[in-house]
């Protein structure tokens, strides 16, 4: 008959016992009153500098857990159900707009962010009309969308027809899967407002959209350039950034924003209520104004900053690139999306009803 | 087996903590869905207990409707590719030599344990406009190319268009194909086993050819196993969410996507609890139907 | 009818390379090539994967040349670091308590009757059967109405949720050809309760434990549907931090991370059917 050594079951107990007192310990962090040394900051993918994290972790000691979303739906969405443990979150003009109607944000206390000077003192960024007063969060870039192209595959594109309405290039087309934007540049091509709340007009996009579908080969979120970069399409519509970013890598991409204009979008760092490290969380925004660190991400990602004091280190070539930092005539003619409050489902079905075609 | 009573103290310790378990993470999480099914959606996307079939009734909607007949095709399809790849496979294995059969069952298993994610994404690499297969057909083409042109028509075939092989409903039932594959061939591979071989042994000596064999006697007698096997291979094809996620495009979204979507950016949890809830019925439905088959397969008697 | 009326009369079949016996389809040629492709098909895309996670090619397109140095990189990925210790934490802890469950309920379901016992059969299945995105948005909404925050501690109760079924089914298969009568044997010869199950019942379930423990850490490491919707900041496990590498675009980092998973979950497996097979083999030894 096979005996066993007594010692094993005592093992087993100090293993379930340590299984269990790691459960405790997950679920007591927010017992504890000291603020400990972290953060978690949700943010967009390709949307920082390379060294920011790790200067700040230098500077203050504080851990930094750096998870990704791929549009503002997503983070709202996450957010909605109860804050999972984000500090530090990156929403866009209308979704800041929405977070405050809904009581999603905290309140930023200034006295914290010294380097709030740095902001560059134009009303669209230091009072903006979606967070009066910078109450709720800091500016942080800002820029358009556009098409990103293959130049060798498509002769410069002037039109988001090419993309929208056209069967020319069946097959190479990439899309956002960001609702708003894509609902709101189909609405722009017909010529509406972008922040249309006429049902009319927003199924009239729908129904573009739809017709367009067997053209488009994907959705893209958020990595529309790596599928022109690898070949898959030839036309995306992408944030400008995220296409100089791979024009360095590939010299044949190019970047324009159509004749009927676009959306000018400025994103904003944000504390959302419930976050867990508020103290963190204020010292991580003064961090990101700070005019070297500032600098360094938009060197990096190839955006527009609203920092105007880290606009001076900035090179250059990137400060005169009208895909970076667009001339007034492309900004008169886009528009910023906004809140459209109570409407809003009537745009999340018309997208709905775009997937599911 | 004791009936419980005789031994309720080790009945208790051995039945309640997992019981416990079951209940509360698992039949209660289920039955918090199953009530959000029949709530209501706030106008930001809040989700409001109320008692409202709105849910239901959006997933009845036609453009809804499509999405799920679609995943019901997709799914029979890539099923179907299982069988035809499958069967012959399981054949194989079932008949070859005894030394041979562990061997191969392996080879057939290992994939299997790959995760599931990392299967999926190794497809993308090989179906992409610049993959192994386009690749290859490329490099195929530019051989025949040269061969034309040394025959003095250097253009005949024209420019090379890479197949579209990725980001559509191909490229998905490709991918659930392989990763359900293995799933339906050792069902397929233990029934086969079982056979009582001297009835195949019989037809062939009664003249029978090998194919009239297959279809009149070896198909007959392992049906119970193989629809088993289909119907296992086809709830797994059906809630396929990785797959179509990774590799399909704005064609092939399915269901498992779907729900997804209404938890995450959609924000609307009624619809998506009311989706969840489709989804497991047809799934009970099938459950039920390999019972059926498999009671069929205990009862047959000569 | 019996099958010995319908034996084929006992004629002896010359074995040469050209006469291929009836039911020897294995070695008819056309069959052979299909299992040939059916191999190939499962697992070239595989071994490209782990072949081009040695290029030296940022594109991953076309094989640049032999490089460790996305290994490198992957090893040196502070994010890859913090999700393949958030993976093994919660394997181990869920697949510890899995365990316990499931061989509790394993033996309890194998051993006794109790009302509405069918009922609760179909029950302890249905975490096997029921679609995985299904029971994620269950366990996403129950963690969200009890006011809970998704983090490690949320991934491993569900983890536990899912797997401590597959246990259960296992060790129930197991203990059904155990011979009661043993146990009696240990009873008259003066043992307890407790020594009886020590020395006479828990051997013999051993096997049946250590395959279902495997299955559950193998279930929880690559887990990513379930792991997706329940886990929040800072509890990213390795499948999904994979997922969201994957999703933005195909480079060789991204093989490499896999190559490592593959081989892990691999070295358990392989290393679960040893056991399994050495302690069978000890078991029957043994008597």
């Amino acid at each position: 008959m096979i005996t066993f050594p007594r010692s094993r079951f005592p093992r087993r107990r100090f293993l379930a016992g340590a299984g269990i007192a790691a459960i405790g310990v997950s679920f007591g962090r927010k017992a504890w009153s000291e603020e400990e040394k972290k953060l978690n900051v949700y943010n967009w993918d390709t949307y920082i500098g390379e060294t920011t994290l790790q200067t700040f972790t230098d500077k203050t000691g504080i851990a930094v857990q750096y998870d990704l979303y791929a549009n503002n739906e997503e983070l709202f969405a996450k957010l909605k159900a109860g804050n999972p443990g984000y500090d530090v979150i990156f929403p866009s003009d209308y979704m800041v707009e929405s977070m405050i109607s809904l009581d999603m944000l905290e309140a930023v206390d200034h006295s914290k962010i010294p380097n709030l000077v740095n902001v560059n003192p134009a009303k669209q960024f230091s009072d903006p009309s979606f967070n009066p007063g910078l109450k709720f969060g800091v500016p942080y870039m800002w820029g358009t969308v556009g098409i990103g192209y293959r130049k060798s595959k498509v002769p410069e594109p002037d039109s988001w027809g090419l993309l929208l309405d056209s069967d020319k290039y069946a097959g190479r087309i990439a899309l956002l899967a960001d609702a708003r934007m894509v609902m709101g540049l189909a609405l722009k091509y017909l010529g509406y407002s972008m922040n249309s709340k006429s049902e009319d007009e927003v199924n009239k996009a729908r129904d573009l959209l739809i017709k367009q579908k067997p053209n488009i080969k994907a959705f893209a979120p958020d990595n529309g350039q790596d599928l022109l970069l690898s070949g898959e399409v030839d036309l995306v519509m992408e944030w400008n950034g995220d296409i100089i970013s791979v024009m360095s890598e590939d010299e044949d991409i190019a970047y324009i924003v159509p004749k009927e204009g676009t959306n000018v979008w400025m994103d904003n760092i944000c504390i959302p209520v419930g976050a867990p490290h508020p103290e963190n969380a204020h010292a991580f925004l003064n961090h990101i104004l700070d005019k070297e660190v500032n600098a360094e991400i938009a060197r990096t990602i190839h955006y527009a900053t609203a920092d105007k004091a880290a606009q001076a280190l900035i090179p250059a070539e990137d400060l005169s690139n009208p895909a970076i930092y667009p001339p007034e005539e492309v900004i008169a003619a886009s528009e910023s999306l906004t809140d459209v409050g109570d409407f809003t489902p009537v745009y999340d079905k018309a997208w709905t009803e775009v997937q599911a075609a | 087996m004791e009936d419980w009573r005789k031994n309720k103290r080790v009945f208790g310790i051995l039945f309640l903590p997992p019981t416990f378990w079951l209940v509360f993470f698992f039949t209660f999480p289920l039955a918090i869905i199953w009530v959000y099914s029949f709530g209501h959606r706030g106008p930001l996307g809040q989700m409001e207990v109320t008692l409202s079939f709105e849910g239901y009734v959006q997933a009845m909607d036609w453009t809804i409707l499509y999405i799920i007949v679609k995943s019901i095709w997709i799914a029979a399809i890539a099923t179907a590719i299982c069988l035809l790849l499958g069967f012959p496979l399981a054949m194989g294995i079932a008949f070859a030599p005894a030394r041979y059969k562990n061997v191969l069952l392996l080879l057939v298993i290992l994939p299997f344990w790959t995760n599931l994610l990392i299967r999926t994404y190794a497809w993308i690499a090989v179906l992409r406009t610049n993959g192994y297969v386009n690749g290859f057909l490329g490099w195929v083409y530019g051989l025949l190319d040269g061969f034309f042109g040394f025959l003095g028509a250097p253009d005949a075939l024209g420019g090379f268009e890479p197949l579209q092989l990725l980001y559509n409903r191909r490229a998905v039932i490709v991918g659930i194909v392989y990763v359900n594959l293995p799933f339906l061939v050792l069902p397929l591979y233990a029934t086969l086993e079982k056979l009582d071989k001297s009835f195949l042994e019989a037809s062939l000596d009664l003249g029978a050819g090998q194919w009239r064999t297959l279809f009149s006697v070896t198909v007959p007698l392992a049906w119970p196993g193989i629809v088993t096997g289909l119907l296992l291979t086809f709830i797994l094809a059906l809630g396929s969410y990785l797959t179509p996620d990774l590799l399909g495009g704005p064609d092939s979204i399915m269901i498992a996507n779907l729900i997804q979507q209404q938890f995450g950016p959609a924000r609307n949890w009624p619809l998506g609890s009311a989706l969840s809830f489709i989804l497991m019925y047809v799934t009970f439905l099938c459950l039920w139907l390999k019972a059926m088959a498999a009671q069929r397969e205990g009862g047959v008697s000569y | 009818m019996t099958t010995a009326t319908l034996r084929a009369p006992a004629t002896p079949r010359r074995r040469s390379r050209s006469t291929i016996a009836p039911l020897e389809f294995t070695r008819k040629r056309w069959l052979q090539a299909i299992i040939a492709f059916n191999f190939v098909f499962l697992y070239f895309p595989i071994v490209a994967l782990i072949a081009f996670s040695f290029n030296d090619s940022k594109r991953n397109i076309t094989w640049q040349g032999f490089t460790f140095k996305y290994y490198d990189k992957a090893f040196h990925n502070p994010a890859l670091h913090d999700a393949a210790l958030n993976t093994l934490i919660i394997a181990v802890v869920s697949t510890v308590v899995s365990t316990i469950l499931g061989a509790m309920i394993g033996l309890a379901l194998q051993r006794f009757k109790f009302p509405m016992k069918g009922l609760y059969d179909g029950l302890i299945y249905l975490p096997i059967v029921i679609p995985e995105i299904c029971l994620a948005i269950a366990m996403l909404a129950f963690f969200n109405a009890i006011h809970m925050d998704l983090g490690l501690a949320s991934v491993i109760i569900s983890h536990i949720a899912f797997s401590f079924p597959f246990v259960a089914v296992i060790v129930r298969s197991r203990m059904s050809g155990f011979d009661m009568s043993l146990e009696e044997a240990s009873r008259d010869l003066g043992a307890n309760d407790w020594q009886t199950f020590w020395n006479v019942t828990f051997p013999y379930m051993v096997p049946g434990v250590v395959a279902g423990s495997l299955l559950a850490m193998t279930l929880s490491l690559d887990d990513f549907v379930i792991t997706f919707f329940t886990s929040g900041p800072g509890s990213t496990t390795f499948p999904v931090k994979i997922y969201s590498m994957v999703r933005f675009s195909v480079t060789p980092e991204v093989n490499a991370a896999s190559s490592v998973l593959i081989a892990l979950t691999l070295t358990l497996t392989i290393g679960a059917m040893l056991i399994q097979s050495r302690s069978t083999k000890k078991m029957n030894a043994n008597g």
